[in-house]
């Protein structure tokens, strides 16, 4: 399905929203300097650096913390497994979201996470393997994907108690919208090791501009 | 035989006693420093003997420590780069540590104890553990799959903090009363291979390796002495704990990685080696002990000991006797040495008090000759001086004169003999020195015969010369004169009035030889060998002046002058004496 209709299920996901729920927030977040090359491909990893998980080249996912109600019927989403790797590598989900592991290579994959936040194992499956192997991830958190065959395969799950959230481009920035008007704390996840926050109050209308140093 | 040869026996046998002493004491020497050193090395070697028994042992089972660490380094390595094994450690899900190792780690645990001798080659494990970050325990959901342990054993698995390196401990388990057995174990660090930091550990705990199990170590007695006790089951309880007390006095006061020492158990004697198991290691220090019996040792020691006691006496006796034997031969020489100068010396002062008598004889009778012709010559010139003076008168008748003229005459030859006898006595008493001078014999003999041809009754005498004019001889001229007037003076004498002398000399190489022959008649030839003698005459010649020691005065002049005179022939009318002198240049005129 690709980016497109990843894109496409969020905005569809995003119509339930009240209306009056319209508050915008701009801004860049300052990303890890990176001395590799420019990634043309938009292809993106999970490298570990001292036991600290993120993206290569890194991205940053900003979400406005809070207490949100959770939507009535849970969504779909994919991580796909594509020239063994997981693409894309890392995705944010809102609590309740199920996520599909189809395996989109010539190969068995054998997909678990062992992380507190989602401990599952789809064991192994074959491309057409029918229905896609799915979990519910139903606890706030960060849950590392693996596939037992291929140790290299590193994917990322961010499971946010929120629906307002959204990844930056590769320079760091980032637009929310359709935000509640309200205090909240917005915050900027960057690797497995580094969440910043910010305060903000949010009006109706309004746009805010807010900048992770 | 020899008077003094008591007190040199005693000499002699003084020096074979001493020679005999200081063999022995050398002999005694060489056989106690003979027997010190092979007890020494029999003392030695039986430690030394023991302590590479020990070592051979303990290398052993460092052998098999190795490749278990090997092997379990591999298996961990294995285990981290596994991965659920490492989404369990890095995603902090310890918890599934247990069940996903169980299918990796499942050969550990399968199979019956190996047997001592295939302990080595195994890597069957009596129960694994995995520690947390912090060093302790995690407990197994299933303690059945990973093997069951007490938990007070389980928590002496735990460790302070982790390391990077391997550890290796022993620890006790408690099965019940008098059932405690001990766990060899190692703890094997769990890297991420993330971060690279060792964020757990495996604790395998493997049946201790058994020194001693092999045949030739029969007798050996092996234990353990971890955490202040001695685990030593071959040994009976009182035994051991007599034991213990010991073996920590050593390990804690000693505090060396190894020593041995010798135990006393049950009453007999055993040589007691430890090492540091576990040097460095977070563990608890163990030390392996091992127990050999001296018993046997000490008998093969007293065995060697009495072996190389009689061989010491042997030794001894053999060199009692051959340094008894060689002090014989030694002295032997030296004896007969002493015996030797002994009589030496004896038979020196006997010729030396021969020589000191002949020597007084011959002054004596020197001094006798010379004061007999000093007192003889004395009143012969008296009494020839007084006829003299008697001669000299007027107023005796004629026959008077001529009988003093006989008397004048025969006190000449009276004092001719005395002269002779003197100068014979002063010969035999080697007084007398010739010169070396060349006197020149030629001219000495025609002085002799004119002299001759002036004597009255030899004036119709023929005499026949034929020799050189050049002859010269060695010696004193007086005494070559002397030789020839005597020689000239018998061919006169013993001539008869008519008759003829023949003086001939020549010379060769080294002498002049001069013949003088005469007629006359012969020499018997029974007086042929006498004729040399002292005062011996002919008897049959008479009316021939003479005293008979002109020959032999000749003769002993001649000789003292390197030459010699001999009767070269006397037949019936000629008789021929033969003179040889010792050449020599002429004289300078």
């Amino acid at each position: 399905m690709g980016w497109r209709g990843l894109i496409s299920v969020n905005v569809l996901f995003l119509i339930p929203v009240p209306v009056f729920a319209d508050a915008v927030i701009e801004g860049h977040v300052e990303l890890p300097k990176t001395h590799a090359a420019p990634v043309m491909a938009k292809r993106y990893e999970i490298v570990t650096r001292g036991g600290v998980l993120s993206t290569q080249p890194p991205l940053a996912v900003v979400y406005l913390d809070g207490s949100f109600a959770r939507p009535a019927s849970p969504s779909t989403k994919q991580v796909a497994q594509k020239d063994l790797t997981f693409v894309p590598s890392l995705l944010p989900v809102q609590v309740g979201t199920r996520v599909e592991f189809p395996n989109l290579d010539d190969t068995y994959h054998s997909i678990f996470s062992y992380s507190p936040a989602k401990r599952f194992d789809l064991g192994r499956y074959r491309p057409e393997e029918r229905p896609i192997p799915s979990e519910v991830f139903d606890r706030p958190g960060l849950v590392t994907l693996r596939c037992d065959i291929h140790e290299h395969m590193r994917g990322l799950i961010l499971v946010l108690d929120t629906p307002y959230f959204i990844m930056t481009n590769a320079e760091g920035q980032f637009r929310l919208t359709g935000l509640p008007a309200g205090h909240f704390t917005l915050k900027a996840w960057v690797d497995s090791k580094t969440t910043r926050e910010q305060s903000v109050e949010l009006k109706n209308g309004n746009m805010l501009r807010v900048n992770f140093p | 035989m020899i008077s003094t040869s008591s007190p040199n026996k005693r000499s002699v046998a003084g020096f074979r006693t001493k020679l005999l002493a200081a063999m022995m004491l050398v002999v005694s020497g060489l056989t106690a420093l003979g027997l010190y050193f092979a007890q020494r090395n029999v003392v030695a070697n039986t430690g030394r003997d023991l302590q590479q028994k020990f070592q051979a042992e303990l290398s052993w089972l460092h052998k098999v420590q190795e490749l278990r660490h090997a092997a379990l380094a591999e298996r961990c390595r294995a285990l981290a780069s596994k991965p659920r094994i490492h989404a369990a450690l890095e995603d902090n899900a310890l918890d599934l540590l247990y069940p996903t190792a169980k299918d990796e780690l499942r050969d550990l645990m399968e199979g019956e104890e190996p047997t001592p001798a295939a302990t080595a080659n195994s890597l069957h494990a009596r129960f694994y553990r995995f520690l947390d970050s912090n060093g302790a325990v995690l407990s197994p959901p299933n303690p059945r799959d990973v093997g069951e342990l007490n938990s007070e054993t389980e928590r002496q698995l735990a460790l302070n903090k982790l390391s990077e390196a391997q550890q290796i401990g022993y620890v006790r388990e408690n099965l019940g009363p008098a059932n405690e057995i001990i766990h060899e174990v190692v703890a094997v660090p769990i890297f991420s291979t993330e971060t690279g930091d060792v964020i757990s550990a495996l604790v395998v705990g493997f049946k201790p390796f058994e020194l001693g199990a092999k045949p030739e170590s029969a007798g050996m007695k092996s234990g353990i002495w971890v955490n202040g006790q001695l685990h030593l089951p071959s040994l009976q309880k009182p035994a051991q704990d007599a034991l213990a007390g010991q073996v920590r006095d050593a390990v804690t006061k000693g505090d060396r990685a190894q020593n041995n020492f010798i135990v006393s158990i049950n009453g007999t004697p055993h040589l007691l080696f430890y090492k540091r198991l576990n040097p460095n290691s977070l563990f608890p220090t163990a030390y392996e002990i091992c127990l050999y019996p001296l018993a046997g040792r000490i008998a093969q020691l007293h065995r060697l000991r009495w072996q190389i006691g009689g061989a010491g006496v042997l030794l001894f006796l053999g060199g009692l006797v051959a340094s008894n034997f060689v002090a014989v031969r030694f002295s032997k020489p030296v004896e007969q040495l002493a015996v030797n100068s002994e009589k030496d010396r004896v038979q020196r002062k006997r010729a030396e008090a021969a020589l000191a008598s002949t020597s007084e004889k011959l002054k004596r009778s020197t001094r006798y000759s010379a004061d007999a012709s000093h007192q003889l010559k004395s009143p012969v010139t008296i009494l020839r001086i007084g006829l003299e003076t008697l001669l000299a008168r007027e107023d005796f008748k004629p026959e008077v004169y001529e009988e003093l003229s006989s008397l004048i005459h025969q006190t000449h030859r009276l004092a001719g003999v005395i002269d002779d006898l003197l100068l014979l006595s002063r010969m035999e008493a080697g007084h007398l020195e010739i010169a070396s001078e060349s006197v020149n014999l030629s001219q000495l003999i025609n002085e002799w015969l004119d002299d001759l041809s002036g004597v009255p009754d030899s004036a119709d005498m023929k005499i026949e010369k034929d020799f050189p004019m050049d002859l010269n001889v060695v010696g004193e001229k007086r005494y070559t004169s002397l030789i020839v007037q005597n020689l000239l003076e018998n061919a006169r004498k013993y001539n008869y009035p008519g008759g003829r002398i023949r003086v001939s000399a020549r010379q060769n190489a080294a002498y002049v030889l001069l013949t003088i022959g005469n007629t006359g008649r012969r020499i018997p030839p029974d007086a042929e060998p006498h004729i040399f003698e002292r005062f011996r005459r002919s008897g049959t010649v008479s009316g021939i002046s003479g005293h008979g020691l002109g020959l032999n005065l000749a003769r002993e002049l001649a000789r003292l002058h390197g030459g010699d005179i001999r009767l070269a022939c006397s037949e019936n009318d000629w008789t021929e004496f033969e003179v040889c002198f010792p050449i020599a240049q002429p004289a300078p005129d």
